[in-house]
């Protein structure tokens, strides 16, 4: 059946119209969850708050059993979704750059922009420093380009470069964001306790 | 601490075990779960839509390139018959007659994702439809030259001489046409035949004489007599 629109079940012209309503519920619940807070989210690095790992890793989970589960019953066709490509160095380096910011600012892109909705005056400097960043990518291009398009491994999945299957993976992944939310627990018992 | 609130804490504690218990069980049922093929090969949809889009068609002027650089992952595949394939084949080509695509002896040449295989015949119709069936069949990597031996030939080996009004690109193809053909062996024998006849030229070079009109001499004069 699915995914709706490459299927022709929906017109083209829904995409932006579900991808506003999925943005807004998502910018909901980052509030929701006290994600535009900065304090929350460089938590993760020191140690007394990992909601942000768990909430995200959780998501993700849910996500892919949800889709494995709906492609085992002919409702959607893993196939048909678009992958996004690997490109391999680039990813590296600006994973890098992008845990650098995050710890810094506090912020990752779409919870600054939650800060900025409620006025928090972070959150409005971290998308201002957001913009310039943006603006030196943009103009440095042409010198960067060969980083950006060089190592390009196409539409692989974890599954197609391990060799394992994807239900096994979905499996010992699982298994593993348990572990590392027990481990995130018992690391918060052992920190100070921060209240903000 | 009031009892409410123990009991409330305890609760909460084991929300997350029987979350983190349900995740599991749900994710361990998708490993249980028997596995079914839904298709042998790709879905029908999907494969119609391969087969309207021309992303399977390479140019002969990409394949002559690959060729010449002789990039080791090019698996061309003649889908003519054997007696086609003998009197003329490309380079290093393997033949698969199309009626044979899927015997046993052939089957892993095209069922693999090492190499980039590239099918061509006559015109672009057997490579077509070998590619459709391997396509249907889920085998990747396969490619079609455009055009097939025949657009080779019209373009590689015998490239047509652009016409004056035409830009400069065009020419600067012709060229490289004309250079790659000679990779393969075509314009190499004219070249040679040049080459003698300017070697002819050179050593004897004709003898250009020149027309000496001897001047016609005076005749001295006689003196006449009379005096």
């Amino acid at each position: 059946m699915g995914p709706l629109i490459p299927n022709e079940l929906i017109p083209l012209e829904w995409n932006f119209i579900i991808a506003i309503l999925i943005g807004i519920a998502f910018g909901y619940i980052l509030e929701a969850s006290g994600f535009s807070s900065s304090r929350k989210l460089t938590g993760v690095f020191y140690g007394y708050d990992f909601a942000v790992l768990k909430v995200f890793f959780t998501a993700a989970i849910v996500a892919v059993i949800g889709l494995y589960y709906l492609d085992y019953l002919n409702i959607i066709d893993i196939s048909q979704l678009y992958i996004q490509p690997t490109y391999l160095w680039a990813a590296i380096i600006g994973g890098v750059i992008m845990g650098v910011g995050f710890l810094a600012g506090g912020f990752c892109p779409g919870t600054s922009l939650c800060a900025v909705a409620i006025g928090k005056i972070d959150g409005i400097v971290f998308v201002i420093g957001l913009m310039i960043g943006v603006f030196i990518f943009s103009e440095s291009f042409s010198l960067i380009e060969p980083l950006v398009t060089s190592s390009n491994l196409g539409h692989i999945t974890l599954s197609e470069s391990l060799g394992v299957p994807s239900y096994w993976l979905i499996l010992i992944i699982t298994i593993i964001a348990i572990i590392a939310f027990a481990f995130s627990d018992w690391v918060r018992s052992k920190v100070k306790k921060v209240f903000y | 601490m009031s009892k409410r609130y123990k009991s409330k804490k305890f609760l909460a504690k084991r929300r997350y075990t029987i979350l983190a218990i349900t995740l599991i069980a749900l994710a361990g049922g998708l490993v249980l779960l028997p596995k079914h093929i839904a298709n042998e090969g790709i879905k029908p949809e999907l494969f119609v839509k391969n087969v309207m889009s021309s992303e399977r068609f390479i140019s002969t002027d990409l394949l002559a390139e690959k060729l010449v650089n002789i990039d080791p992952s090019v698996l061309l595949i003649d889908t003519r018959s054997e007696k086609e394939f003998n009197e003329f084949a490309l380079p290093n080509a393997i033949n698969i007659p199309l009626k044979n695509l899927l015997d046993d002896d052939y089957i892993g040449f095209i069922d693999q994702d090492i190499y980039d295989v590239i099918l061509y015949s006559n015109d672009s119709f057997y490579a077509n439809q070998a590619w459709m069936i391997g396509n249907r069949l889920g085998f990747k990597n396969m490619y079609v030259l455009e055009g097939g031996l025949n657009k080779w030939f019209s373009t590689i080996i015998n490239p047509k001489y652009p016409e004056e009004t035409m830009p400069r690109e065009a020419f600067e193809l012709y060229n490289l046409r004309k250079a790659t053909g000679m990779f393969f062996g075509v314009g190499v024998i004219d070249i040679e035949r040049e080459r003698e006849t300017t070697k002819k030229i050179k050593a004897k070079p004709k003898p250009v004489k020149k027309k000496v009109t001897p001047k016609p001499k005076k005749k001295k004069r006689v003196p006449e007599g009379g005096c």
